[in-house]
């Protein structure tokens, strides 16, 4: 595709017709269209994305100093939007718009996407979501396409239910997905860290803690805080003495986490697998296992050859906000849609705590470049 | 004759008078253009040179941009104004002044934190928590970006700095910092302290050759000689 392309009739046409499959589509199922606007105020997305969606957003600044940016998605505006409006909860909200990223190839592209939020009970959304956009392929003309799976909750089950320092549970949560930098973790992990702080806190009581933390942090004087509390200081460095001056992972453990992560292939299969990788914590794994394995069910019941589903223990969308259920959908001409459950990023918009967010986006240009319609 | 070489040096400051005392001991003598206001200046014995005298970053940016053909300043400077050097600016010779570490720092009251992997939990935490991202000031907005991701931390923000970055944390502004550091006074005075892990570079002043400019053999003889001069030899710019 040209970098700069100007659509003529017959591409518009092919486009609109697209896009209508799919939003009819969304429609039917009860959800509403929303269209946000394109120019955005920047810090909506620096706050919620991370640095490294930053660099792919084009920034600009307006006359008066305002920073503003080129939408680089409309979830987090479709979200903020039904925030704000006060309406109830489970909400059904859909779009189709262009999405502005700064990345090799098309700067700019088509998305069409839904997004179901509040609905409590998380299994029920997945499988909608997921139905819902297997629809929304096929009313575009998509018959040929394999899926990729996956779920983040698996992962972190395992790494609560597995013998991990308590301060390494989120570092080892939120790398899983870096391929490299991962695998170095675990190492230093196995080596052992010294932790100064703790150290000086060695052999103390649970009770003697907090005076004795507040105390290192008053000999450092009038040194700012940098918008920490020192609550978050003493509540960091009680975890840390709870696993002793020099805490270490279990090589076993490391070497479990590491056969974890390289599981991927056929779902069926996969999750067996994983089924017998992590016998020793089966108490714990069986429910997101199980609710996996429904999701295959209920694939298959909607005609989705098994073999065409693959499950990959690792993946979890290079998207900062996905927290559960992840899924993708490819053809030959690259991914084609995905989504997933992202259950953090309406409550940082002002949503009362543990709203439930999932949703979905299909790359209609690429359905129609894919010859649907 | 075809184009002079052109070759930019800082136009004040601690630097240039480094720089004059480099080229006083190499036998470099400058020679004041009349009417540029001290702007510009040629080479005694070195027709085919015009010196342009310029603020550091700007020698930096003009090398990365290929608007100059040699130029001294901080590597930290050049290295910022172009993060993937190769292909674009060649370092011919550290020059062994200018010396100035580019470090991660925090405030020292955050007596939980000492290494990049703590600064990644507690940006993880701190979003968590406050609901927006732990904020880095820095001038240095490349070389933060790259060391952070090679740390694996993204749940940060750059807030870009023009002066006084040290005063961020204090000043509400910010809660960390990327800024260089030559002896860590001005950090402590400021209540900061740098991380065991968060030295991004070791920089000192550097002659430098811009491989993005165009060349031709005329210059490339000129910069030869007067970078043998310096002690350096200047690099292929094909």
């Amino acid at each position: 595709m040209a970098s700069f392309p100007t659509y003529g009739p017959e591409e518009i046409k092919a486009l609109n017709k697209v896009a209508g499959a799919v939003l009819g589509v969304f429609a039917a199922h009860g959800y509403t269209r929303h269209e946000p606007a394109i120019l955005q105020p920047a810090q909506l997305f620096v706050d919620r994305s991370g640095e490294e969606i930053r660099r792919r957003t084009f920034e600009l600044t307006d006359p008066s100093g305002r920073e503003l940016c080129l939408r680089p998605d409309l979830t987090i505006p479709t979200c903020k939007w039904q925030v704000e409006s006060g309406g109830g909860y489970p909400a059904r909200l859909c779009y189709h718009g262009l999405a502005f990223r700064h990345q090799p190839g098309d700067g700019e592209f088509y998305q069409a996407g839904a997004e179901l939020l509040g609905l409590a009970d998380r299994a029920q959304g997945d499988a909608e979501m997921m139905a819902l956009a297997l629809e929304a392929l096929r009313a575009a003309g998509m018959g040929e396409f394999s899926m990729i799976v996956g779920d983040l909750g698996l992962f972190a089950t395992l790494v609560d239910a597995l013998d991990v320092p308590a301060q390494w549970r989120g570092r080892l949560k939120r790398h899983f997905w870096r391929t490299g930098y991962f695998e170095a973790l675990l190492a230093r992990m196995v080596a052992g860290e010294e932790q100064r702080a703790a150290q000086a806190l060695h052999g103390l009581k649970l009770m003697e803690l907090k005076p004795a933390i507040e105390a290192l942090i008053d000999r450092e004087g009038e040194a700012p805080l940098g918008g920490r509390t020192r609550a978050e200081i003493v509540e960091r460095l009680t975890v840390q003495a709870s696993d002793g001056a020099a805490p270490r992972l279990d090589p076993a453990v490391a070497e479990l986490i590491g056969a974890f992560l390289k599981v991927s292939g056929p779902a069926e299969p996969a999750l067996e697998e994983i089924r017998v990788l992590t016998k020793s914590v089966a108490a714990k794994m069986v429910k997101p296992l199980a609710a996996m394995t429904e999701r295959l069910h209920a694939l298959k019941a909607m005609g989705v050859p098994p073999e065409r589903v693959r499950f990959v223990a690792h993946f979890g969308r290079n998207l900062e906000y996905y927290t559960g259920f992840v899924f993708e959908f490819w053809t030959r001409a690259g991914e084609i849609a995905g989504g997933g459950r992202y259950d953090t990023l309406l409550e940082t918009l002002g949503a009362p705590r543990g709203t439930t967010a999932v949703g979905c986006a299909i790359r209609t240009e690429r359905l129609m470049a894919a010859g649907a319609g | 004759m075809s184009e002079p070489l052109t070759l930019a040096i800082p136009s004040k400051g601690r630097l240039k008078e480094q720089v004059d005392a480099t080229f006083a001991k190499a036998g470099v003598a400058l020679v004041q253009t009349a009417g540029a206001r001290g702007y510009r200046a040629t080479v005694e014995g070195h027709p085919g040179v015009d010196v342009m005298l310029l603020s550091s970053s700007e020698i930096a940016a003009a090398l990365a941009d290929g608007d100059v053909h040699l130029g001294i300043t901080g590597e930290d400077l050049i290295r910022e104004a172009a993060p993937e050097p190769e292909g674009r600016v060649a370092l011919l010779r550290p020059l062994g002044f200018g010396f100035a570490d580019v470090v991660v720092a925090v405030p020292r009251t955050w007596i939980d934190v000492s290494t990049m992997a703590d600064l990644d939990d507690i940006c993880a935490a701190y979003a968590h928590r406050h609901k927006r991202r732990l904020r880095v000031a820095t001038k240095y907005a490349q070389l933060t970006r790259r060391f952070f991701a090679r740390a694996g931390i993204s749940d940060y923000r750059i807030v870009p700095s023009a002066g006084a970055t040290e005063g961020a944390p204090t000043a509400g502004t910010a809660e960390a910092i990327v800024d260089i550091t030559t002896t860590g006074a001005t950090l402590r005075a400021n209540g900061l302290k740098a991380l065991d892990d968060g030295v991004i570079l070791r920089s000192q002043a550097q002659l430098a050759m811009s491989l993005a400019a165009e060349w031709d053999a005329e210059q490339r003889a000129a910069a030869a000689t007067l970078a043998a001069r310096l002690g350096a030899q200047i690099a292929n710019s094909e």
